[in-house]
């Protein structure tokens, strides 16, 4: 176990160097420069002495070597843009807000769909499940900004009883977390119920069931346990999904998270945060990713790790 | 409290006062809670004076700092009233500059002096601190040689011989120099707080010091911004406002629920549907604002087509001004009438008055002669040996954008010039950086951008085609163009400067028609009606220190 983790981490470090060098030469082929932005024609030396102060005059292979340097000490370097914000301490504020929404989101979301996915696949073919059906199905093609702008209307237009965006307190958190959690409460209600179903139909609850195991023993003790195993699979996506937060969410209710510079950055050509942004959500992936593997070992004792082949999963 | 109205406010106050039947006094009234709730669709980038460059932090800083004037307005004319110079005065040729200094102080109590400006500017001059704004301070003497490293930024047109006095030494007599003095990059620096925050200096609250009617007491990145009433500003006496709360509010979905839902007291309008519905309502006040932005279409002078001046005039009359702003600008922005925006003036005489609609003049003349602009393009095609079919023509039409609106654009000029001129307009629609690489490396036909002015005086726009600058990147060159912009840059005499912005305008739009004007850009604001004092004039500078919110 001990050495499969170390050969994941060593890994995980070629994976971000991959990352690292792929995201900043793709980044310097886009067209444009950070002046750009501005959308207006500046002075020749007004721009040169622009790109000096921020080393973009050198050739690109030693911005290349200059950026690895200091990365190695961790130092993700200045926004381009924003000029005085320090991309590790941006990265440092927004994270736990676009954590914080995303998170509650989460938790919420899981507990409701994995919960209506279990009445689902319980009552298959019933009411019960035509009505998750559809609202799976809601949740997943009704784009977020829509979502968003209806409950922005209603809750705070029509209603008065919220804000319609900021940040700080509680109830600014309430639109932009149901907009959040309809998506995974779709998505875990589809997945559960169709695992649920998929486990319901195994010999082996056969086999619980024949040695007179009563239905809700059946069910606790052995669907649910073995039909929660893909939840976690896509779990670890939706982790890290937090910590990037959600742009439109972001603009849409005025919350200071990353979301917004994991997209802004690159259509300003705002070098060092694309750079920052991308392996900050790079580590956290290969991070979560091994935390999810690990996880999987503990949930089900099935899979067995070996070094040299990915885990006994198929 | 002594406080002068704009006429909108007055005429504002006015119209409520019959609808509402109240006593005249209950209009001058003060509500108690002096707090303005606004936004702004970005995050400004930083407030470091020397750094800035976009339109969001402008606006914060035209509220929180004081320079050495301030643009303001009376009766829908600019007036410039006095900022931290109390009084100033040029030499005889306009070249030397001295402000003598009101005693003021910063919100920290540390007294304002001529050393700060000095500071101020040769930072923001100093090649190592890559200044985006730093082209403001060309006026200067030895800005270019100080820009460029070759000079001590110590030898910068510009010091304080006591502590009270500044003086500005010019490269040039620069007529226009006192419009440009009301830029950021004019406003005095602390070297203390610029050196002990860093490179941090404007990136946060905390991180940034202010000398004009409000302070920056919170700011949470992408959104809110909280500005309160700097006590210790000199003219704290005549600023009402206490708090004024500034959310971030990049999208349209958002502040149009905010504004209905009393959330913001100001919204701005994009679109004629919200326009109508905000009309409408008997809470609001409309508030119309001439951008001096110039949407245009432009030509590749170097191009093997559109180096030809009638072929160039032939597309740029085949437009319907009025047609294309309702199509595809939603009817709210004004047919252009020249290059120069309406709105700007010279001096004290409104540009566009003086010089007259350009577009309208070359419609009625080529009417006049009987022809239409097909006729122009088939002259031009002849004279470049094209031949007779204007359909075999290989045309490009370069958009900035990939989005809806370019789209429509894009569409509504193919049919246009088919049916005008009979041309096959080949689109092409790329991301603004890849379209601004193109234009630059002059790998285009012609396009579509719009350019908003800096400061109120037509060399702004003008100047853009003198030939060592072609902003545009048109590649055309005018000899006698060049001369008149340089010699209007220096004339101290309004009258004969007006005179050579016309001539100069005449050259460039009716003679060689380099750049094809299309809509001037407006500003379409609601603002509650309890909101007073604004301003409406689009140089205005008094941003909120002259609001205040009426009893409600």
């Amino acid at each position: 176990m001990l050495k499969y983790i170390l050969k994941r981490i060593l890994f995980m470090f070629i994976a971000l160097f991959f990352v690292t060098t792929l995201t900043f030469f793709l980044m310097r082929s886009i067209p444009g420069d950070p002046l750009a932005s501005l959308a207006r024609a500046l002075p020749e030396q007004t721009r040169l002495n622009f790109y000096a102060k921020y080393g973009l005059d050198r050739p690109l292979f030693e911005q290349y070597l200059i950026y690895l340097k200091r990365l190695l000490t961790l130092d993700l370097g200045e926004s381009v843009v924003y000029s005085g914000r320090s991309v590790s301490q941006t990265i440092a504020q927004t994270s736990p807000v676009s954590g914080l929404v995303g998170g509650i989101a989460l938790a919420i979301g899981l507990v409701i769909g994995v919960g209506l996915g279990i009445v689902a696949a319980l009552f298959k073919n019933r009411l019960p499940d035509y009505l998750v059906t559809f609202l799976a199905i809601i949740g997943v093609t009704v784009p977020v900004f829509v979502l968003a702008s209806l409950l922005q209307y209603f809750f705070s237009v029509q209603l008065g009883w919220l804000p319609t965006s900021g940040w700080g307190k509680p109830k600014h958190l309430v639109i932009p977390v149901i907009v959040l959690s309809f998506g995974t409460i779709a998505t875990y209600a589809r997945y559960i119920k169709s695992s649920m179903l998929d486990v319901l139909n195994q010999d082996y609850i056969l086999t619980a069931r024949a040695k007179g195991l009563s239905e809700g023993q059946v069910i606790r003790r052995h669907v649910m346990r073995n039909s929660i195993l893909p939840a976690i699979t896509i779990l670890g996506g939706r982790i890290v999904g937090i910590f990037t937060g959600s742009f439109v969410i972001e603009s849409m209710f005025s919350i200071p998270g990353i979301g917004f510079y994991y997209i802004s950055s690159i259509n300003s050509n705002d070098y060092s945060m694309t750079m920052g942004t991308t392996i900050f959500y790079a580590a956290l992936f290969v991070v979560i990713q091994l935390i999810v593997d690990i996880a999987y070992v503990l949930v089900d004792p099935r899979i067995r790790l070996s070094v040299g082949e990915k885990g006994g999963r198929a | 409290m002594k406080r002068k109205f704009t006429w909108l406010t007055a005429t504002a106050v006015a119209a409520t006062m019959i609808l509402s039947a109240l006593p005249a006094y209950a209009e001058e009234a003060l509500a108690e809670d002096q707090t303005y709730n606004t936004f702004l669709t970005a995050d400004p980038t930083t407030l470091d004076i020397s750094l800035r460059a976009d339109a969001y932090s402008s606006g914060i800083m035209i509220n929180t700092m004081e320079g050495l004037i301030r643009t303001g307005e009376e009766n829908g004319e600019y007036v410039v009233y006095p900022g931290l110079a109390e009084s100033w005065e040029p030499n005889e040729d306009g070249t030397v500059w001295t402000f003598h200094l009101r005693e003021s102080v910063w919100e920290d109590g540390e007294p304002v002096t001529a050393d700060q400006f000095v500071y101020s500017l040769q930072r923001s001059a100093a090649p190592e601190t890559g200044s985006p704004s730093s082209f403001f301070l060309e006026p200067l003497a030895n800005f270019t040689a100080v820009n460029t490293g070759e000079m001590d930024i110590s030898e910068l047109g510009v010091e304080a011989p006591d502590e009270s006095t500044l003086v500005i030494t010019l490269a040039n007599p620069t007529p226009s120099f006192l419009m440009m003095l009301d830029a950021t990059v004019y406003y005095p620096q602390r070297q203390d707080k610029v050196e002990e925050y860093g490179d941090q200096f404007g990136s946060e609250a905390q991180y940034y010091i202010a000398n004009g009617p409000f302070r920056v007491s919170e700011w949470v990145h992408n959104s809110k911004i909280v500005l309160e009433k700097n006590e210790n500003y000199w003219d704290a006496e005549n600023v009402t406002l206490d708090t004024v709360n500034i959310a971030i509010m990049p999208e349209e979905t958002t502040y149009y629920n905010a504004y209905q839902n009393n959330e913001i007291d100001y919204v701005g309008v994009g679109e004629q549907e919200w326009l109508d519905k905000f009309s409408q309502d008997p809470d609001s006040v409309y508030v119309n604002t001439e951008y001096a932005t110039m949407n245009f279409i432009f030509y590749n002078t170097k191009d093997d087509i559109f180096q030809n001046a009638n072929i160039r005039k032939a597309f740029t009359l085949a437009l319907d001004r009025e047609d294309i702003n309702d199509m595809c600008f939603g009817g709210l922005r004004v047919p252009a009438e020249g290059w120069v925006p309406q709105g700007m003036s010279s001096g004290t005489t409104d540009y566009r008055a003086a010089a007259g609609n350009l577009i309208a003049n070359m419609n009625a003349e080529l009417e006049a002669n009987g022809q239409t602009p097909q006729d122009l393009l088939l002259a031009g095609m002849e004279e470049l040996g094209l031949g007779d079919d204007p359909a075999s023509l290989d045309l490009t039409f370069s958009l900035a954008g990939t989005g809806e609106w370019y789209r429509t654009l894009g569409e509504y000029l193919q049919q246009v010039y088919a049916e005008a001129l009979g041309v096959d307009l080949k689109l092409s629609f790329s991301e603004w950086g890849i379209f601004y690489d193109n234009i630059l490396s002059g790998n285009y036909q012609m396009g579509f951008m719009s350019w908003g002015a800096y400061y109120n005086d037509p060399y702004d726009m003008l100047s853009l085609f003198v030939s060592s600058y072609d902003a545009v990147s048109t590649g055309w060159a005018n000899e006698e163009f060049d001369a008149l912009l340089t010699a209007a840059a220096k004339d101290m005499d309004d009258d004969a400067r007006l005179q050579e912005y016309i001539d100069a305008e005449n050259i460039l739009i009716t003679q060689d028609c380099a750049i094809c004007p299309v809509a001037v850009s407006q500003g379409h604001s609601f603002y509650k009606n309890y909101v007073k004092g604004y301003g409406s004039l689009n140089f205005n500078n008094m941003g909120y220190k002259t609001m205040y919110i009426a009893e409600h």
